[in-house]
Order: structure tokens, then C-alpha cells, then sequence
């Protein structure tokens, strides 16, 4: 690993904390992990990214397996490869226990290339590929958020005009 | 001259220049194509054959023997037994100088160091496991390939990368003292490496914690009683050499170590879907 240049995601699994006081809550694990230059668009695999962010390893995972897209596939098996490193390299107990605090798409290197049409023309083809990265975090995960009601909103615009201030008076 | 309906006098059309579609094509040379990791692999092949590389020798050197050579095999009960009972006197009026192989041995090694003496050299050899494990402790790892033998030193920083590790010496329960000596030479007859065996009956704290702080074995307030045979070796041969740690001997009766905080999976057998588990039992 040395030889190949490391990305900004690989070394963030290189981070070593000094060890904790037995007062202190315990520090849940984080694992890094990503697969470069997947052969997809990067738009298209946003849609799946965004569609595991905040589930369970476990609940992703089933999600993806029954998904059609093909990014669906490469994204299973980097979880599972990530699953995998995290039980065995940064001690993580239970592997059900982790859930995906980020997953993000990066665009990988684009080739372009030469699309013949009829009567002479041509068009400029590209050849994209992506970057997948996700961040396994250890524990249970986290309750989603309330959807904001009417009424809740109403009570923030009640509460901006009451906190208004009316200068140079009593 | 006359004009005539089929002929009007109009201006002639000038010559109508029709493009004649040769564009030139574009396409992305042979050589500078994607190619893929195979094809790329057969051109480089193909190259080396043109230019084959010339086998350069080079010397490498030996500074410490791959195994223990002849491991002491440590009595039973070694520390179960007090020094008053009769057995542990019997342990006491050492084998180690009845056996001639260690006799022997340790005159080789005084022919080439005259200053070693079986008496003085447990001393020093306690004082670089301390600095051994201090220094694996604070990750210095120049010193500790000066105090602990490459073979060693594989052994010991395996897995530790990034892990934090505190451990400090809290005293030592008996006096150490050399168990077993043994001489062998490697590749060449002359040349000389030196093991000698050290019993250590010592108490220590270990405290190992993983990446993100958390502790995975032992205790820092938690001091151990350890018994260990730890074997030095030295390069007879070379005036410059020093005793380095080569490796610890384990015997089987030695008691089990502590098993470690987090709960390990252990893979089953793999079953077919008709199969249950309870059945293969």
C-alpha cells in the first residue's frame, strides 16, 4: 500500500485516539472504506447512496440485493468487504452492530471518446466511472428525525416575531 | 444569336462547387488506446524479452538464526514449588549443570567472549527485556532493533500498528537465572550464534488498547505473576555483536492466558437449506 498514492478516505482508517479513561463513555468505531473507478455513473449511484444513508448494515444490505440498478451489486459487496475489515482489523464485536453514518459518490477519471453518427458527424462520448465511499459506524442507528409539522413550524414564526427587539425604546 | 424561349438570355448559373464529403476521420491511435490490464501486461512482456534484466548478486546477511535451536524443555511444576519442599530442592540443584551439551556449548561461548559468566549475565538480560518491552511500549523502533533480534521483532510488533500498548515492569518475584546454553553455526561452519535461555519468574501490568481507545486485554491496575524462559541470542562471530532478545519459550502446562473483553464468532459448519444445524450435531 505504500507504492500506490492513498486517498484522503484510506487514511482516514489510520487515525489512532489515545486511550480512553474508564470514567468516559465508550467511543463507537468508525471504519473507512471505499472502492475507486467503478465503472457507473455517478449520478445514478448517488441514488442508492442516498438511499442506504442511515440504515442498518443489515437493512442496507437486503435493500441492495433486491435493488435492479447494477451499482446495487458493487455496493453490497463494499459493504461487505468493509463488514468484513471492521471485524477483523478494528475490533469491532458484532457485525449487525454497525450502521452507515455517510455514503458519498466522487467522480472517477472520465475518457472520452468518439461517437460516429450518419453523414459524417460525431459526437463526443464520455466514459464515466465513479468512486464509492461509505462510513460504517458501530452501534445502533440513530432514530430518524421527526418530520416538521405545521403546527411546529407555525410555532417558530410566532417565536422569531416575539424575538424581534424594538430599538432606542424602553 | 436569336434568342429563343428555350434558351433565355439570363446570366449562366457560375459553377456550383458541390463539397465532396472527405472529412477526415478522427480516431485514437493504436498506441494510445485504452487498453486493459491484460493487454497491458503482453506488451510489457513482450518488451522484457527484447531487453532481459542482468541478475544482479546480492549479498545478504545473517544476524540472527531462524529458530531456537534445541528448546529448553522446562520441568513441570517449575513454579508451583517452593524451594523448602523436596522436589523443589531437587529443581534447585540445577540439571543445568549436569547436561553437557550446555557445558559444552558455554565453552565455545567463552572461548569467544571470555567476559561471560553464567552469574552476572541474567542481570543484564532482565535489564533489555525491560527495555524491550519499554520500548515496544513507546513504538522506538531503532532501539528495539538494537535490543531484540529481527525474528524477535517480527514476533512482537505484529498487529500492534495501531494499537496502544502500556506496560511497565513492577518487580521481579525470584532472581533470574541461565537454564540452557546452546551453540550452532549457520550456512558456514564458523560461524558461531550463541542462545542461552533465561528463567524469569517476574510480575508485570499489560494494557492493550485498540484503535480508538478502548481496552482490549488486561488491566493497567491489574499485575501479573509470569514465568518465562526468554532466550538471547549473539553473534559469536562478529566482535560487534550484542545480546539480543530471540524469543520466549512456552510450556504446555503453563496456565491459560485471559481471554480477551470483546466476544469472537466462530464460524460453523455450512449447511444446505434443507439441513438444520441441531441435525448435523
Amino acid at each position: 500500500t505504500s507504492l500506490e498514492k492513498l486517498g484522503k478516505w484510506e487514511r482516514k482508517n489510520r487515525i489512532v485516539y489515545p486511550p480512553q479513561l474508564p470514567g468516559e463513555p465508550r467511543r463507537p468505531a468508525e471504519i473507512y472504506h471505499c472502492r475507486r473507478e467503478i465503472k457507473y455513473s455517478k449520478d445514478k449511484m448517488w441514488y442508492l447512496a442516498k438511499l442506504i444513508k442511515g440504515m442498518s448494515i443489515d437493512q442496507a444490505l437486503a435493500q441492495l440485493e433486491f435493488n435492479d440498478k447494477k451499482g446495487a451489486k458493487v455496493i453490497k459487496e463494499v459493504l461487505l468487504e468493509a463488514q468484513e475489515m471492521a471485524v477483523r482489523n478494528h475490533n469491532v464485536e458484532f457485525k449487525s452492530n454497525l450502521y452507515i453514518a455517510e455514503s458519498l459518490t466522487g467522480k472517477g477519471h472520465y475518457v472520452k471518446q468518439i461517437r460516429y453518427h450518419g453523414k459524417g458527424m460525431f459526437g463526443i462520448m464520455k466514459i464515466v466511472r465513479c468512486h464509492y465511499f461509505v462510513k460504517l459506524v458501530e452501534g445502533p442507528p440513530p432514530p430518524p428525525e421527526p418530520l416538521k409539522t405545521g403546527f411546529d413550524q407555525a410555532k417558530e414564526y410566532v417565536q422569531q416575531l416575539r424575538n424581534r427587539t424594538i430599538t432606542n425604546t424602553l | 444569336n436569336v434568342e429563343s424561349l428555350l434558351r433565355p438570355a439570363r446570366a449562366a448559373p457560375t459553377c456550383l462547387l458541390v463539397p465532396v464529403r472527405t472529412k477526415r476521420r478522427f480516431s485514437v491511435p493504436n498506441w494510445n488506446r485504452e487498453q486493459s490490464l491484460e493487454e497491458k501486461e503482453k506488451k510489457l512482456r513482450t518488451l522484457k524479452a527484447v531487453a532481459p534484466e542482468e541478475h544482479v548478486e546480492r549479498t545478504f546477511y545473517l544476524a540472527c538464526t531462524a529458530a531456537i535451536i534445541d528448546p529448553y524443555v522446562p520441568p513441570e511444576g517449575d513454579a508451583r514449588l517452593t524451594s523448602l519442599s523436596k522436589e523443589g530442592l531437587k529443581q534447585k540443584v540445577e540439571k543445568f549443570k549436569q547436561s553437557a551439551v550446555s557445558q559444552l556449548a558455554l565453552r565455545k561461548l567463552k572461548d569467544h567472549d571470555p567476559n561471560f559468566s553464567t552469574k552476572t549475565f541474567p542481570e543484564k538480560a532482565q535489564e533489555i527485556f525491560t527495555e524491550a518491552h519499554n520500548c515496544l511500549a513507546n513504538f522506538n523502533k531503532q532501539k528495539l532493533h538494537s535490543l531484540v533480534t529481527e525474528r524477535c521483532y517480527s514476533e512482537m510488533v505484529r498487529g500492534n500498528r495501531y494499537k496502544t500498548i502500556r506496560w511497565s515492569f513492577v518487580e521481579s518475584l525470584e532472581p533470574p537465572r541461565v537454564v540452557h546454553v546452546r551453540c550452532d553455526s549457520m550456512v558456514n561452519r564458523g560461524n558461531l550464534y550463541g542462545q542461552v535461555t533465561v528463567r524469569m519468574h517476574t510480575r508485570q501490568t499489560l494494557a492493550i488498547y485498540d484503535r480508538f481507545g478502548r481496552l482490549m486485554y488486561g488491566g493497567e491496575q491489574v499485575p501479573k505473576d509470569v514465568l518465562e524462559y526468554v532466550v538471547f541470542e549473539r553473534h559469536l562471530v562478529n566482535p560487534y555483536g550484542t545480546w539480543r532478545m530471540h524469543g520466549k519459550i512456552v510450556p504446555e502446562w503453563a496456565p491459560p492466558k485471559d481471554p480477551i473483553v470483546k466476544t469472537v464468532m466462530i464460524p460453523g459448519p455450512t449447511l444446505n437449506p434443507s439441513q438444520e444445524f441441531e441435525e448435523i450435531k
